[in-house]
């Protein structure tokens, strides 16, 4: 008996023609309405952007309130509240056009005061790496309700500010926040902002809810109705929690590398790290240089080399990652071409040079000891921190790890100064001078947390950073950090190992997503889901 | 000898008692099987048990082999049990024996105390401890021992004022004995079998207290105990499940030898249960 008749078959044939070219056709028209359930986790109890630069927070906020700038999917700047800027000649006065006809969640209009009192009170006194930027800013004028002049001592580069904005450039309402304690506004975890949503509620430990802005600048937008963010911080329920459908999103590496290579097996979840480009991490190495056998430069390159990174990015971080070759990303503009890794793994090299330094393997095979501090951002800090211990005892050093949490390790290497080597994340935000530079300019107070508190300086190293930061030439701009970059290599005040990306998990029934560089954070105007 | 006898006639303490040799055995021939370091990088991370014939139990997501840290782990999971379990049976059996033996406002001031301890969780109390002192191991075996006291006090008092008007005690006390004599040389020895019966109690929750710690990263890192490697597995439990399970196994066979020596231990002990 045949199995099928020709018209059957036809049939069939046309339809596994055709059916690929269905399934292609992804374009889909965006639908109105639906909620978008987000997972959230690591509650930091604020919510306002101005006050607190950290992707925990923009995550929500970034919905609610609006910064100047944003960037694009090439991570070029783009308008948001500001429309259009102009820098003087000599870098120290920038103007800002402001976009008019923006409304506060509460019906007032957005003005150039808002800008003003957002840059003096919250850039220039509180927000973290703000604080640093906007040092040389002098005052700001208001010519009239949308224009905005930045007055700096020292020239500003206009790049630089604007790549900086996009995340140090939040704007709360002034009338809510001028003459109350600022810090303990109630604003600050129920924001107000002229964002595509409006916040509706926060519920400490559960969720968080965001509603459609009918009032919103750009017409016809925002496609969803309402976003829910339900805390779950435990990262095994999570992705239960995204496997049987109750949220459909977790960005920024929430979940464990586990799951989340499994995820990619799964048909109805995307594993993306593209859209998180604007926000590259790495794992560090930080140096103490009050230990003098640290502060041989030949030990720090044999710990260096005793390290076999691409191992470790392959076989413990599932691939997710790779080897640095400075403090600076392979993806960014201020990337040093042909960069190169100078002290690449190599035992043998290791253990010659601790034998030059004098410290000799003794009786029981070991040379020194060494206390580890790790600072615990992600699931791979204890590991990468296991990793330093077992690479270091194959040269005959013993690394005691010490753990703690995140508050007494930040203590313990940024304050007390109680640790010889340390490990943790760094995170690169789009211009050296943002959030990079900190972790070497001599000078910081103690108990800054990520910056230099290793005991170590060098004149020519703060020279080119201060220089840096306000040469107004793109071009020598970059050869500047080009010389930076090589320096912090040979010398090695502080390593990074890996260079690596966010990492996020998103149902298909969400469309619009990572198409800019910074989505997560970004405000989800064109976001749809189908429902 | 009779107790030996009586102990050994309960299949329950045959079980217990060979379970906990094997576990002896496991933690004294850690370094004969698996000489060197039980945490270095053995080879690639995550192999499953049963595929690479160099690692029968398989690798950790740090590539550390399983059995070696199985067998090391024994033996510090039994030194914990051990040392922690001696602590609090010293601090309880001093601050019941005072208590019971005195009265009075001693034992307010003493019942009080141990109440205090009592009505925080234990497992609360170790935190605390960990937190402010640090969690290197002696920290962790010090501190279990003394958050896991309180019992031992509670039941020591028990059986001092219990025994303390007995008639050997009275005749003790006639012939000028000095209050310490009595206490350790007379009271004590006939206090202790139900302490010890509890102490099993006690080995098995400070075990167990220590897995829970290393479960929530708190425990000593540089130390290869079970509780470690079951806290590591956690992050890897939906996919290689082993990591967490075998040590997990082994926490469960050390815990219910523990109980069924103890169970043993009071069968033999109990005079009602003789009769039979």
């Amino acid at each position: 008996m045949k199995l099928f008749n020709i018209k059957q078959t036809f049939i069939i044939g046309l339809f596994s023609i055709l059916l690929p070219f269905y399934s292609m056709a992804d374009e889909k028209t965006p639908q109105h309405g639906g909620t978008l359930v987000v997972h959230y986790s690591g509650e930091q109890r604020v919510l306002n952007p101005a006050l607190r630069a950290s992707t925990g927070v923009y995550e929500v906020s970034g919905k609610v309130v609006e910064s100047l700038v944003d960037l694009d999917a090439d991570s070029q700047v783009v308008p948001v509240l500001a429309t259009s800027w102009t820098s003087s000649a000599d870098g120290k006065t920038i103007t800002f056009k402001l976009r008019e006809g923006v409304k506060w969640h509460d019906g007032k209009p957005f003005t150039s005061q808002d800008v003003k009192y957002n840059a003096l009170e919250f850039w220039k006194k509180r927000l973290n790496f703000s604080t640093a930027l906007q040092l040389n800013l002098t005052s700001v004028d208001t010519p009239d309700d949308y224009t905005v002049v930045f007055n700096y001592s020292r020239p500003m580069p206009l790049d630089l500010l604007l790549r900086a904005l996009v995340d140090l450039g939040y704007v709360v309402p002034k009338h809510l926040y001028e003459g109350t304690d600022v810090l303990n506004n109630p604003y600050n975890t129920a924001p107000v902002g002229t964002g595509p949503f409006k916040f509706i509620e926060y519920q400490r430990g559960q969720h968080i809810i965001v509603e459609r802005n009918p009032d919103y600048w750009r017409k016809g937008y925002p496609y969803l109705d309402k976003i829910i963010w339900r805390i779950i911080d435990d990262n095994s329920s999570a992705s239960a929690a995204l496997e049987s459908g109750q949220i459909d999103l977790s960005s920024y590496s929430k979940l464990s590398l586990a799951d989340i290579n499994r995820f990619k097996q799964n048909a109805k979840f995307e594993v993306l790290t593209k859209g998180s480009q604007a926000n590259i991490f790495n794992n560090t190495l930080e140096f103490n240089f009050r230990n003098p056998i640290i502060a041989n430069l030949n030990v720090r390159k044999a710990i260096v080399q005793s390290l076999d990174i691409p191992f470790f990015t392959d076989d413990f971080l599932y691939g997710f990652g790779k080897p640095a070759t400075g403090i600076i990303p392979s993806s960014n503009a201020f990337y040093p071409k042909d960069s190169k890794i100078i002290y690449p793994f190599d035992r043998e090299k290791a253990e010659q040079l601790l034998d030059e330094a004098g410290y000799q393997r003794k009786t029981d095979g070991i040379r020194f000891n060494l206390k580890l501090v790790h600072i615990n951002n992600g699931e791979d800090v204890p590991l990468f921190a296991t990793f330093i211990q077992q690479s270091l005892a194959e040269v005959g050093i013993n690394v005691v790890i010490v753990n703690l949490d995140t508050a007494g390790a930040l203590n313990a290497v940024y304050k007390a100064h109680d640790f010889d080597i340390a490990t943790g994340w760094h995170q690169y935000r789009g211009d050296p001078a943002v959030s990079t530079t900190v972790w070497l300019r001599s000078g910081s107070p103690d108990g800054a947390p990520w910056t230099n508190q290793y005991g170590w300086k060098s004149e020519t190293v703060d020279q080119l950073i201060d220089n840096a930061a306000t040469e107004i030439d793109p071009v020598k701009r970059k050869a500047l950090y080009v010389q930076l970059v090589d320096i912090v290599n040979r010398e090695l005040p502080l390593w990074f190992a890996t260079e690596r990306e966010f990492i996020s998990v998103v149902s298909t029934k969400v469309h619009n997503h990572h198409n800019t560089a910074r989505w997560p954070s970004s405000s989800w105007f064109d976001v749809w889901i189908e429902h | 000898m009779a107790i030996l006898k009586d102990y050994f006639r309960s299949p329950i303490a045959r079980v217990g008692t060979i379970l906990l040799l094997l576990i002896i055995f496991i933690a004294l021939t850690a370094d004969w099987f698996f000489p060197g370091n039980p945490l270095r990088l053995a080879g690639r991370p995550l192999q499953w048990p049963f595929v690479n014939p160099k690692f029968i139990l398989g690798t950790d997501q740090a590539g550390r082999n399983i059995a070696a840290q199985l067998f090391h782990g024994a033996k510090v999971s039994l030194i914990i049990g051990l040392v922690s379990t001696l602590i609090a049976i010293i601090i309880g059996v001093v601050i019941g024996a005072i208590s019971g033996f005195y009265s009075g406002w001693i034992d307010d001031i003493l019942m009080r105390l141990t109440e205090a301890f009592q009505i925080l969780p234990n497992f609360l109390l170790l935190l605390v401890g960990v937190a402010v002192f640090g969690s290197t191991i002696n920290i962790v075996i010090i501190a279990i021992g003394v958050v896991s006291w309180p019992p031992v006090a509670r039941l020591t008092r028990a059986e001092f004022l219990s025994l303390r008007n007995r008639e050997f005690v009275q005749a003790g006390k006639t012939i000028g004995m000095s209050s310490t004599r009595l206490m350790f040389k007379e009271i004590l020895p006939n206090a202790l079998p139900p302490v010890i019966m509890y102490a099993s109690v006690i080995l098995s929750t400070a075990i167990l207290m220590e897995s829970a710690l290393a479960f929530l990263n708190l425990s000593d890192p540089n130390i290869s105990s079970w509780g470690n490697l079951v806290g590591n597995g956690r992050l890897v439990l939906r996919q290689q499940w082993y990591v967490s399970a075998i040590p997990g196994i082994a926490i469960l066979l050390t815990v219910l030898s523990a109980s069924l020596v103890g169970q043993g231990i009071n069968d033999a002990l109990n005079p009602r249960l003789k009769k039979r």
